[in-house]
């Protein structure tokens, strides 16, 4: 059954007529064509469908896009402001932390909700904090060290 | 995560060698690459499968009418549909192919395909699976290879008439005869058979002879991205198809082949693709059906594999029995090695008689072994299919032998290492079957390898080892070493790559590459290599890639061919339009060609900066004076010089592959033998690439190897009960978590291959498989006992810790404690 719902995305308000029972990953991929939140599992188990909403990460394939509305949602999509990357975006892509990809949406966005809260982390802590985001292609090496930079460079 | 480079011998170059930034990396950070599961077209329609819950049944019949009257569904198909159709990845006279796109007489597997479903969403799809009723006959299931090679077991695959010419035949293969009867077993796919010198007489005149038996577990591939595919048709029966895939090419080819339609007919677009790891190259039945089911329906139909059918329905790697026996000399001199690999290939031919083939191949050019024996068997069971997967083959036979290279070395009081370096091959040797090794770094790699782990501080502290070993401490360190090998390149459809380079009016340049980016970094190190040789910056260079319609032919990312055959053509290709250039710039500016230098998008004289011309002049005057020539350049380059055709799976003879590269890892473990939890502190690789193209896109191939070989080596393994996977999901399926990262020394030895460009190699698969051996070699290292299984999990470890005569903890044939070394022997060798 469809009902109109109320999202707040990336600084925008949107109204969608959708089945109530989606979740939040399956509306903003197919509803709202934001594309760059990806299903790894469908589980909850890989991370990368990871948003941050009201400065928390989420895993979007286990929330209920209903059960969000009101909330700041933040994809990735949103992260960049005016064509000005975060310091993520740019650490990811100078340190080589990105492979095929797939994984980084919800890597960074983990590891912004992460920096915003503890500014200065260590090596331990960074780990800790991404070990829900699998990633098969680097080996989490370098992504470390593109985290640890991005904080350094704030 | 510090880094080594090798001597400086090394030259050093403007752009090839950098670690320059990836050209896909902001459009990955931002989310705006575009992978096959983000695209969607206008009235795509939903597919599923309906899949067998039996691993081995006969199907009685079908019935698919409620399923096709449910509203919102727009095609059923089931065997009646795609009747007389087969494909495979390995299709010869000896092996023809034995999948069909959907069941046919039997299922074979839980997970195999019986009926598909097209349909407006994918709720209404699932809904319809269950509308469809099958009939089916329990059948007898096998699910042990060595059960299954016994004279009573079932038959999984009966004989059937081959409907057209196989794959092998299509591509001009004219191989004389066939051998008709080379199944020595029952339910054998695959057969190799190697012998080299006289290995009886070899084990005769050793000093020291071991036999031991090793055992690998299915590990899954866990691309992040699913497996998925979207076709459309044109109008015109033009078919478009996104793919979630490596080697488009070949896969092209099988495609249409299983449709019916001519190659041209066929186009797959470009999409990012998130992972492979070798398990997206076969030809699935989500790829025909989607094609098929878009035919019948007259709309895009996209499949997406949820993340279960991903690890059960698709490809894993091979599980196997190893046996090894080795006879060396005194100091360790390798004189004699007898292996009989046995791989469970499951349901399905898939890559069997290729990874059988490659537990030799891919080992021999490691150690030199004058008398050898390899029988290589590949075994049909009802486990799910195993098809290639990173390293394929190799991780499974370098654990083996250089497990037992440990065990022989402590047996004869050596260094492990002076063993590897004894036995280790060199530049120029030539393997047995004709291939030479024109650059060979394995005795750098395992000097430095030593050196940066502090090998021989360790080793050599007997006292200092045993004192930790036997302490009553709770955590115990060890060191262990493996070094491994892997091919760059191989003749196989379609042969080679080509590279298409054009030039812009502004002087910049268009790469037109089949290669599919699929995270290796193919799309900047190619950039760079047309960049490098034309004298531009890599911000000059766009790639356009991974279309089979608007790029030329490419060897695919599944034969580890990027850098050199790919590689070569590409700088051909940059190598063609630089001549075009030269030869209008010598005229224009009058002086000799080795005077000029490019940079800048001009040519300068050298000493003279004042005289120089633009790229973009000299565009100008070629199509002025060339009647229109803009400047293409074109280059190929084949896979293997001398090789016409893939070498004999059967007898491994025949060219296999122009370059090798080598690798050696050391690991260095803490095991905690309270819980049995295996750390991994930290890992050293030494890799001989040749030459690394972008030096931080080649550290992170070394980076994931790693990470992959010590999952493989400690935790992943595909969990079977009647051949039924158990951990089908993230949660259960343990992969390596970023907590679980060790400190990664990696190291180039730069051998500057002859013939690859700018001297490279392979570096995508190359270290991986020494990471097992030396985990394994390093927990015994730590606590002395030998595990020949893998994964070694902390149930494992603690088992053996606990009960020190435990049969996990394997003790060597003939050491006693019960076990009767003739019947052994006798079983080992029987087939």
């Amino acid at each position: 059954m469809k009902r109109i719902l109320k999202l707040h995305v990336n600084g925008e308000e949107f109204e969608i007529l959708t089945e109530v029972n989606k979740t939040l990953l399956e509306v903003l991929r197919e509803d709202l064509g934001l594309t760059g939140t990806k299903r790894g599992c469908d589980l909850g188990a890989c991370g990368a469908c990871t948003v941050v909403i009201d400065g928390k990460p989420h895993l979007s394939c286990i929330t209920l896009a209903a059960a969000v509305q009101g909330k700041k949602i933040m994809t990735i999509e949103g992260l960049a402001q005016e064509g000005k990357l975060h310091s993520l975006q740019k650490a990811f892509v100078e340190k080589g932390a990105i492979q095929c990809g797939f994984c980084t949406p919800g890597m960074i966005l983990t590891a912004k909700a992460f920096l915003d809260e503890h500014p200065h982390p260590s090596e331990g802590e960074v780990k800790k904090a991404i070990s829900g985001n699998l990633c098969r292609c680097t080996g989490y090496v370098k992504i470390v060290e593109a985290i640890i930079s991005a904080a350094e460079n704030v | 995560m510090a880094f080594e480079n090798g001597e400086s011998k090394v030259r050093e170059y403007e752009i090839i060698g950098k670690p320059l930034p990836r050209v896909d990396g902001i459009e990955k950070a931002t989310g705006q690459a575009k992978f096959t599961v983000d695209m969607a077209m206008p009235g795509m329609l939903h597919g599923k499968f309906l899949r067998s819950a039996y691993p081995h049944a006969r199907i009685l019949s079908i019935n698919v009418e409620k399923a096709k009257r449910l509203s919102g569904v727009k095609a059923v198909i089931t065997r009646d549909d795609v009747a007389g159709i087969r494909y495979a990845f390995v299709d010869t006279p000896r092996y023809p192919a034995d999948e069909t796109p959907l069941a046919v007489d039997k299922v074979r597997y839980i997970g195999d395909e019986v009926a598909a479903v097209a349909a407006i969403d994918l709720d209404t799809a699932e809904e319809a699976i269950r509308l469809i009723q099958v009939e089916y006959k329990p059948l007898t299931p096998v699910f042990d290879p060595e059960e299954a090679m016994k004279t009573g077991a079932p038959d999984i695959h009966e004989p059937f008439e081959l409907g057209s010419k196989t794959e092998w035949e299509d591509w001009g293969v004219h191989r004389g005869k066939r051998a008709l009867d080379w199944r020595d077993a029952k339910n054998l796919s695959g057969r190799t058979s190697v012998a080299i010198g006289d290995v009886e007489r070899g084990f005769a005149q050793s000093d020291y002879v071991r036999e031991d038996r090793f055992e690998t577990k299915a590990t899954a591939h866990c691309a992040l991205e699913p497996h998925a595919a979207l076709a459309s048709f044109e109008p015109s029966g033009k078919l478009n198809m996104y793919l979630s895939s490596m080697g488009i090419f070949y896969k092209r080819f099988v495609l249409a082949k299983a449709l019916g339609l001519p190659i041209s007919q066929v186009r797959i677009l470009k999409t990012y693709v998130g992972g492979a790891f070798g398990g997206k190259i076969d030809l699935f039945p989500y790829e025909f059906c989607a094609a098929f089911l878009s035919r019948m329906t007259g709309k895009p139909v996209r499949f997406e594999l949820e993340r279960e059918e991903v690890f059960t329905c698709t490809r894993q790697r091979h599980p196997t029995i190893v046996h090894i026996k080795t006879g060396v000399k005194k100091d360790g001199t390798i004189l004699a090695q007898k292996i009989k690999f046995i791989a469970d290939n499951g349901a399905y031919r898939g890559s069997g008689a290729i990874v059988v083939y490659l537990g030799h191949a891919f080992s021999i050019p490691v150690y030199s072994v004058p008398n050898y024996h390899y029988e290589g068997y590949s075994v049909y069971t009802n486990n799910p299919i195993r098809g290639p997967q990173r390293a394929h083959g190799s991780p499974q036979i370098r654990f083996a032998v250089d497990s037992q290279i440990e065990m022989i070395a402590e047996e004869l009081g050596l260094d492990p290492l002076e063993i590897m370096l004894k036995n280790a091959r060199k530049k120029d040797d030539i393997l047995p079957n004709g291939d030479v090794l024109k650059s060979c770094g394995l005795s750098e790699c395992l000097e430095k390898a030593a050196q940066a782990s502090g090998w021989k501080e360790w080793r050599g502290d007997r006292a200092k080892r045993t004192q930790e070993r036997e302490s009553t401490s709770r955590y115990k360190r060890g060191l262990g070493m493996s070094s491994c090998s892997m091919f760059s390149g191989a003749p196989f459809y379609p042969f080679a790559s080509s590279a298409i380079v054009k030039l812009h009016d502004d002087g910049s340049v268009t790469l037109y590459t089949g290669a599919t980016e699929m995270g290796q970094g193919s799309d900047t190190t190619m950039a760079q290599v047309a960049a490098q040789e034309l004298g531009l910056q890599l911000e000059d260079i766009r790639v356009v890639s991974g279309d089979t319609e608007l790029c030329p032919i490419d060897h695919g990312q599944f034969l580890s061919g990027g850098a050199f055959v790919t590689g070569n053509a590409v700088r051909l290709a940059a190598a063609d339009a630089k001549s075009q250039l030269l030869k209008l710039a010598v005229e224009m500016l009058g002086v000799e060609e080795v005077t000029l230098e490019a940079k800048e998008k001009r040519f300068y004289v050298r000493g003279s900066p004042d005289k120089s011309i633009s790229y973009s002049e000299l565009i100008q005057l070629s199509v002025q004076r060339n009647n229109g020539n803009p400047i293409i350049g074109k280059g190929n380059m084949k896979a293997v010089q001398e090789a016409e055709f893939y070498p004999s799976l059967a007898k491994a003879k025949g060219h296999f592959t122009d370059a090798y590269g080598f690798a050696v890892q050391v690991a260095e473990v803490e095991v905690d033998t309270q819980t049995g939890l295996v750390r991994v502190n930290k890992t050293v690789t030494f890799h001989d690439c040749g030459f690394p193209l972008n030096l931080s896109i080649v550290e992170g191939q070394v980076h994931g190897n790693v990470s992959m070989g010590m999952g493989q080596a400690l935790w992943e393994e595909i969990l079977l009960e009647g051949g039924q996977i158990q951990n089908p999901s993230f949660l259960d399926y343990r992969a390596p978590l970023a907590t679980e990262t060790p400190s990664m020394i990696s190291g180039m030895v730069e051998t500057q291959d002859p013939g690859g460009p700018y001297g490279a190699k392979e570096v995508g698969e190359g270290s991986i498989s020494g990471i097992l051996a030396a985990i394994a070699n390093a927990i015994y290292d730590a606590i002395g006992i030998r595990f020949t299984q893998l994964p070694i999990t902390p149930e494992k470890v603690l088992e053996a810790l606990t009960l020190p005569a435990h049969p996990k903890a394997c003790l060597p044939v003939g050491r006693g404690e019960g076990r009767d070394k003739e019947k052994v022997l006798e079983a080992l060798w029987k087939k």
